[in-house]
């Protein structure tokens, strides 16, 4: 972090200049494997410094991968020569201000304690346990590690360790195509229980042993596996943050304090659930607390960063929606499927992308696992599906919520592989709209 | 660079190494952001180094990257990307081979006519900034975005096989987007859509022609949030250049890379419905249609004179007179499929691993100009300029929503429509083609965000393409 104090030290020999530095260190084990054996192996050690720079109103940042005293001398250089000829943002007020540190943890480097040895036997273990089945694994075991400190002008100055896993098994029936999937993902590997994991994939695999069929388009009533519910939740949040609301394209503009969903949904952000990752600091270096959502079906706050606080006079909490949580509900996973006369089961979700976001409208796709419910009873796997629909449609027709919630990651894949996990029961939801059939598995 | 690319290479020559290869690249990133008329971000990542190494043993591939390009590293980045490919050697039931290709030596520059690294900052802002007062927020328009990105990267490749490639690009993404809102609702429109970057550098905002196109999309906009929705269930479309560069990226491009035949993108990207037995035979679309990936055109973003694992550029035909006949292949699965490799194995930056990847995946062009086209339409939509876009695990069965649909009568553009969505099954969907626009009207659209591969990697691309039209499509989705 020595480059981090070299800009410091220049940028605090101009006290007309404020700025906000980041310098970011990840590196990562990466293991993909398909038809259970490697594709690839790939390591990878990142370190970026990124510093704005704030003259009054203007402002001007740069990045510098693997900097040095010459690039860092230069980038500062080429800051200070452009800063004044640009134009101002009016609505940039002031640098975030919570200094409020995290409290210590002790943070075990998983790329140490899960080599490449380790995830190899692993995989070996549970290709050759589903294999009888004549099934194969495909998918990715990942181990991070990540270091960030942030300082500013402000006197804000934190560091943050983390070390995430990340093991996602796709079973693909060899001659169906018929694929079912299991994660785990967490910062201590202890809690990864092998047995249980293949437990429950072999679980599913058993539902692949019905016939495969097609369905007509329609409204049905499905059961959302947690990883779906997680994964809606996540885009229903974009709505929830004050960028959105100052852009036109929340839905939850003008519903603060509002009763927009059943009373048995709630949705909070809680960094500190020992079954997700962690997160010690949201935007800007602001503290990561627990923020209330929807409470009992009101909408309660928007995530709202220190920009956007100014700018929108909504309270600051830095919070990010990283580690998302939907309470459970009072219902068995059995009584949710027994409730259903001629229903879906949708495992999991595909490609999906807003069509309106104020209105919340969407389309995507099942995958991974989507089944027949008749009588209470899953009696068949389905082609993969296309669903169009409301987000806030799907959560006004929450029935039910499973009695418990379970913690599913997921990967953010763009720019580094980031690793976050979102707490979700099952739910029955009624009349959800599958507007037409992919025909294949 | 080449003297460490070169020994680099020269320390792989290890026994047990039966390919390695080593790529670097130096990539200057640019970006300006301007919000509701102000400037939001500005802002660089210049000189930024990456180096790659991988290397095959036991049949095995073991990869490692760094941004640290001193001998300590390089030398710890080596003995990481061997000890990968051994220990995944553990995990595995079938070796990766290929036959061997002769070395090639190649050299390449791209110049600008307009340099965005070497033009006064003042200058890119000011322009910009014009353009952003024009479109703030006014009448309807409630917010607004103007946005530029530049990048410049060199590449240095080298491989185990003696081949050496030396090449420089830039690339350019200009976008500019209104958001118009009568309070119930909004409605957006961009210019020049979301496959409106280039093999160019700031003359791509001309070309565009920008400043001309301003009030356009403010008109648009707002009209859009009194326009009808289509009502009938299926039409005859018509498909703009912008909007069908995607259209064929997501039901072709993406469904002809043969990786996903082989399951090898099945935890993230997805497969493809295709099998190897239908190349050759497949009927993927109608005659008028000829596809075809192009890595030797030097107008698209996909140009390269050899890709990232040793293949000259290729012009490939994937689909001749509607038939399926190719793939778009690494070595190793070409050897697989028994095709020759097709030259489209591409690493977004050093460190990162080179993946199936589109280049220049082109449309090829049939007759006649646009308006010829909508002049022999009865009844039917131009659409364009994506909204949103969505496609299955298989590349099968996709839904797409334009920002805006031109309604055509008797010939003639006679009104607007909103979100206009239309949904199909790839094959019966390229069958119902029944004519392409000709070279007048065929030109690459280009994006600088194809995402494919774990870690993620975003890919800079491009389509040749000209507008086409597309018969009884369903266009009844009801959201």
């Amino acid at each position: 972090m020595k480059n981090l104090e070299y800009l410091k030290n220049l940028l605090d020999a101009h006290p007309e200049l404020q700025y906000e530095i980041i310098e970011q260190y990840w590196t990562t084990d990466f293991l993909r494997f398909y038809h259970s054996q490697t594709n690839y192996n790939i390591s990878k050690e990142v370190t970026s410094l990124n510093a704005t720079i704030y003259k009054g109103k203007k402002s001007f940042s740069f990045m510098l991968d693997n900097a040095n005293s010459q690039t860092i001398d230069n980038a500062v250089q080429d800051a200070l020569s452009i800063i004044d000829k640009l134009p101002e943002d009016p609505y940039f007020v002031d640098l975030e201000n919570d200094k409020t540190l995290a409290k210590p943890r002790e943070v075990i480097n998983n790329i140490e304690v899960v080599p490449l040895k380790l995830k190899t036997e692993v995989l070996a273990r549970i290709a050759n346990a589903v294999a009888p089945y004549n099934f194969d694994i495909f998918g990715s075991f990942v181990c991070n590690y990540q270091k960030y400190r942030l300082v500013n002008s402000n006197g804000l100055d934190k560091i943050s360790v983390s070390s995430p896993y990340y093991l996602e098994v796709k079973a693909v029936h060899n001659k169906s195509q018929v694929t079912v999937v299991e994660a785990f993902g967490g910062e201590d590997f202890q809690y990864f229980q092998e047995r249980n994991f293949l437990d429950k994939l072999l679980q599913k695999i058993g539902y692949c042993a019905y016939d495969i069929v097609d369905i007509e388009p329609g409204t049905y009533d499905v059961i959302l596996a947690p990883r779906c519910l997680g994964e809606f939740t996540q885009y229903l949040a974009y709505g929830m943050s004050a960028r959105a609301l100052d852009q036109h394209s929340s839905f939850f503009e003008g519903k603060l304090n509002q009763k927009v969903f059943p009373e048995w949904v709630s949705v909070c952000d809680d960094p500190n659930d020992p079954e997700m990752i962690h997160k010690d600091y949201g935007s800007n270096g602001h503290i990561y607390r627990y923020l209330s959502l929807i409470d009992q079906g009101i909408f309660r706050n928007f995530m709202c960063d220190n920009y956007y606080s100014h700018k929108t006079g909504l309270p600051k909490n830095g919070n990010t929606g990283s580690c998302l949580k939907i309470e459970a509900g009072e219902k068995t996973l059995d009584e949710l499927i027994g409730s259903i006369k001629r229903g879906l089961f949708i495992s999991s979700l595909h490609y999906m992308n807003f069509i309106n976001p104020k209105e919340t409208s969407i389309t995507g796709l099942t995958r991974d696992g989507t089944f027949l419910i008749e009588n209470g009873k899953i009696t068949k796997v389905v082609n993969n599906l296309r669903f169009t629909e409301k987000i806030a449609r799907i959560f006004e027709h929450i029935q039910a919520l499973e009695n418990r919630s379970h913690p599913v990651p997921f990967s953010g894949n763009y720019s580094i592989f980031d690793i976050e996990t979102v707490k979700s029961p099952h739910a029955l939801v009624k009349d959800f709209n599958i507007s037409s059939s992919t025909k294949t598995i | 660079m080449e003297q460490i690319i070169k020994q680099t290479i020269q320390k792989l020559s290890l026994p047990e190494i039966t390919f390695a290869d080593v790529r670097i690249t130096h990539t200057d990133n640019e970006f300006i952001a301007f919000q509701n008329g102000y400037l939001r971000a500005y802002g660089t990542n210049l000189d930024s180094i990456a180096l790659g190494i991988r290397v095959l043993i036991n049949g095995c591939w073991g990869f490692a990257g760094t941004q640290d390009l001193s001998n300590h590293s390089i030398d710890k980045a080596i003995n990481t990307a061997i000890s990968n490919a051994r220990y995944g050697s553990l995990f595995q039931k079938n070796k990766v081979e290929f036959p061997p290709l002769s070395p090639v030596q190649a050299e390449y520059e791209h110049h600008p006519e307009q340099d965005p690294f070497k033009m006064p900052k003042e200058e890119k802002i000011g322009y910009l900034h014009k353009l952003a007062e024009a479109i703030k927020p006014q009448g309807k328009i409630v917010h607004s975005v103007v946005y530029a990105m530049f990048m410049r990267q060199e590449k240095y490749y080298t491989n185990s096989e003696g081949t050496y490639s030396h090449s420089t690009y830039y690339n350019t993404l200009p976008m500019m987007e209104v958001l118009a809102s009568d309070g119930a609702q909004v409605q957006s429109r961009t210019w020049p859509g979301h496959m409106g970057a280039g093999r160019a550098g700031f003359e791509l905002f001309h070309k565009h022609k920008f400043e001309e196109n301003t009030e356009r999309i403010i008109r648009e906009a707002t009209d859009l949030l009194s326009a009808p929705t289509i009502e009938e269930d299926k039409a005859d479309i018509i498909i703009g250049s912008g909007h069908l560069a995607l259209q064929l990226h997501e039901s072709v491009g993406h469904a002809t890379e043969a990786d996903r035949i082989f399951g090898m993108e099945i935890s993230y990207a997805g497969k493809t419905f295709i099998k190897p037995e239908m190349i050759g035979s497949f009927q993927y679309a109608s005659p008028q249609v000829n596809i075809f990936s192009d890595s030797t055109d030097p107008r698209g973003m996909g140009y390269h004179p050899v890709d990232d694992e040793g293949v000259v550029g290729k012009k490939v035909d994937i689909i001749k007179n509607g038939i399926l006949v190719n793939q778009q292949t690494s070595r190793q699965i070409a050897h697989l499929l028994g095709l020759e490799p097709s030259s489209n194995m591409k690493a977004s930056y050093g460190d990162d691993f080179p993946l199936v990847r589109m280049t220049n995946f082109c449309l090829a062009p049939g007759e006649g100009t646009l308006d010829q086209l909508i002049a022999d339409t009865e009844h039917g939509y131009l659409l364009d300029f994506t909204k949103t876009w969505s496609i299955d695990d298989n590349r099968n069965n996709f839904q797409f929503t334009t920002e805006i649909g031109y309604r055509i009568e008797k010939g003639k553009i006679v009104g607007i429509v909103k979100e206009p969505t239309y949904y199909g099954i790839t094959k019966e969907f390229w069958n119902s083609c029944d004519r392409v626009c000709g070279p007048e009207e065929w030109d690459y659209q280009s994006t600088f965000s194809c995402g494919k591969g774990e870690p993620g990697q975003s890919m800079q691309l491009s389509h040749g393409v000209a507008p086409a039209r597309f018969r009884n499509i369903d266009v009844r989705v009801k959201i």
